[in-house]
C-alpha cells in the first residue's frame, strides 16, 4: 500500500466468507460494485497474509482468491467510511445475497 | 440514472455472444447495457458487419461503447462497423484487446457506477 | 460508358467467383476456416444484385458502394479486406482511370487500405501477394496479358510461404505447400476484369 494509505483513519472491520468456493467471481462482481457506491476509500485482504486490495477494482478483488470459512478484512477511510464498512460485513455475511 | 459505458459482444457464434452477454447482466445486473451479435449473414459461424452496426446502435451513448470480439473476422469487421457509424459516433466505441466472456464482465463491473470508457478499457484489458 | 462498363464487370466478377466457390472453400480448409467459398459467393451475388444502384453512379462512387456490399455481405475475415479494397480505389478517383498508370495509383490506395486493415503486407501468404506485384506491373506499364502472367505467377509463388496472417497463421508451417485461398480469390477477380477489359 501507499504511504498516504498508512497515515489514513481507517475504520476496520472483517466478516467470515462462508460461501464454500470462497470469494468467487459473482460475489467478486458484486463486492466491487457495493464499494463503488461510496466515497471512501475502500481495501480488503484476504486471511492469512496478502497486501490490502482497492475493493473498487474488479481486477484486484477478483484475484485476491480470498477463501471460504475465513475472515475476509475491511477497512475503509473517509466521510461514509463507517457505513462503507457495515455495508461490505452485511454483504458477506449474508452470504453475498441480494 | 448515472450514464454508464455500454458494452457489445460481437463472436462468430451467436450462442457464444448471447451467453456471454447473459452473463454479464446476472452478474453486473441491468444498470449496463449490453448488446451481442454472432453470425454470418447466412446464419452461420462468421460475424456481420451490418449486424455489428445494429447492436452498436442499440446501446449506444457519447459516453462510450466497449467492444469485446473473439477471432480474427470478428475484429476486423468490428473495426470497419465502427467506421461506418454516422455522424462521428465511431470516436466513442472503441474495440479492447480482452477475452470475450472475461473482458466482457470485467468491462460491465468497471462501467457500473459510471466509470470512463479508459477506465473500463484498463480494467478488461489488464485483468 | 461508365454504367456499362461497371455493369459487365460486376457481373463477370460474379460469375467467376460463383463458378469456383467451391476451389476456394476447398483451398481454405486445409488452412482457413473453410468458408472463404461460400463467403465470397455470397458477397458477390449481393453485389450482383445491387448492381442497378451501383453501374449508373459516377465511377469512383460505384466502387465505393460496390465495397460496402462486399463488407455486408461477405463476413469472414476477406469481407473487410475487399471491401476496404473497392472503398479505397472509390474514394481514389473520380471517374474511370484513364490509361495504366492512373489505374495503377487507384489500386495502390486500395491496397494501402488493405495493409492497414489487416495489419499486413507482401510476403504474409495472402491476397497482398497478389495484389502487390499486379499494382507494381501496372505502373511499369504492364498489357492486360502481362498483368494475367505476373497475378499468376505471383499466386503460384504463394505456394511455398508460410502465412503469419489471418487464420491460416495458426497452422504456421503447415500453410507451406498449399496456394493462399486470398491470394486465389484475388486472382480469379484479376482475370475476370482482364477478361471484361478486353472484350471491350
Amino acid at each position: 500500500m501507499t504511504d498516504m494509505a498508512r497515515d489514513l483513519d481507517w475504520i476496520v472491520g472483517n466478516a467470515v466468507i462462508r460461501d464454500p468456493t470462497g470469494l468467487h467471481a459473482r460475489p467478486a462482481v458484486k463486492l466491487t460494485r457495493l464499494a463503488k457506491t461510496f466515497e471512501a476509500a475502500i481495501e480488503i485482504r484476504a486471511e492469512g497474509g496478502g497486501d490490502w486490495v482497492n475493493a473498487k477494482s474488479p481486477n484486484a478483488v477478483m484475484k485476491l482468491k480470498a477463501g471460504a470459512g475465513l475472515p475476509l478484512h475491511i477497512r475503509a477511510a473517509g466521510d461514509d467510511a463507517r457505513s462503507a464498512v457495515d455495508a461490505l460485513m452485511a454483504l458477506v455475511q449474508r452470504d453475498f445475497h441480494d | 440514472m448515472t450514464d454508464t459505458v455500454s458494452i457489445v459482444i460481437v463472436s462468430h457464434s451467436p450462442d457464444v455472444a448471447k451467453g456471454a452477454a447473459d452473463m454479464v447482466r446476472q452478474m453486473v445486473g441491468e444498470e449496463v447495457r449490453v448488446a451481442w451479435c454472432g453470425g454470418n449473414p447466412d446464419g452461420g459461424l462468421g460475424t456481420d458487419v451490418a449486424a455489428i452496426m445494429a447492436a452498436i446502435e442499440k446501446v449506444y451513448t457519447p459516453k462510450g461503447v466497449a467492444v469485446l470480439v473473439d477471432l480474427g473476422g470478428a475484429e476486423t469487421n468490428s473495426e470497419i462497423a465502427i467506421e461506418m457509424l454516422s455522424d462521428g459516433r465511431g470516436a466513442h466505441v472503441q474495440i479492447l484487446n480482452a477475452p470475450v466472456v472475461e473482458g466482457a464482465v470485467m468491462a460491465a463491473t468497471e462501467a457500473a457506477g459510471g466509470a470512463s470508457l479508459e477506465a473500463v478499457r484498463a480494467t478488461a484489458e489488464d485483468f | 460508358m461508365s454504367e456499362e462498363l461497371m455493369r459487365a464487370l460486376i457481373a463477370k466478377c460474379n460469375a467467376t467467383i460463383a463458378a469456383h466457390a467451391d476451389e476456394l472453400t476447398a483451398l481454405d480448409r486445409p488452412i482457413g476456416d473453410g468458408d472463404h467459398g461460400q463467403n465470397m459467393a455470397r458477397g458477390f451475388s449481393a453485389l450482383a444484385a445491387a448492381a442497378d444502384e451501383i453501374a449508373p453512379l459516377p465511377f469512383g462512387q460505384a466502387l465505393q458502394k460496390a465495397g460496402t456490399a462486399l463488407v455486408m455481405k461477405i463476413g469472414g475475415a476477406s469481407g473487410p479486406l475487399y471491401g476496404s479494397l473497392l472503398m479505397a480505389m472509390g474514394k481514389a478517383v473520380e471517374a474511370r482511370p484513364a490509361g495504366t498508370k492512373a489505374a495503377a495509383a487507384m489500386l495502390g490506395a486500395g491496397i494501402e487500405a488493405v495493409k492497414a486493415r489487416g495489419k499486413s503486407d507482401a510476403g504474409a501468404k495472402t491476397m497482398l501477394d497478389v495484389l502487390v506485384p499486379v499494382q507494381e506491373a501496372l505502373a511499369a506499364g504492364a498489357t492486360i496479358a502481362q498483368v494475367r502472367d505476373v497475378a499468376d505467377a505471383a499466386l503460384a509463388a504463394t505456394k511455398d510461404m508460410r502465412a503469419t496472417k489471418g487464420r491460416a497463421a495458426f497452422v504456421g508451417e503447415r500453410s507451406i505447400g498449399h496456394l493462399d485461398p486470398g491470394a486465389r480469390s484475388a486472382t480469379l477477380l484479376i482475370h475476370a476484369i482482364c477478361d471484361v477489359l478486353e472484350a471491350k
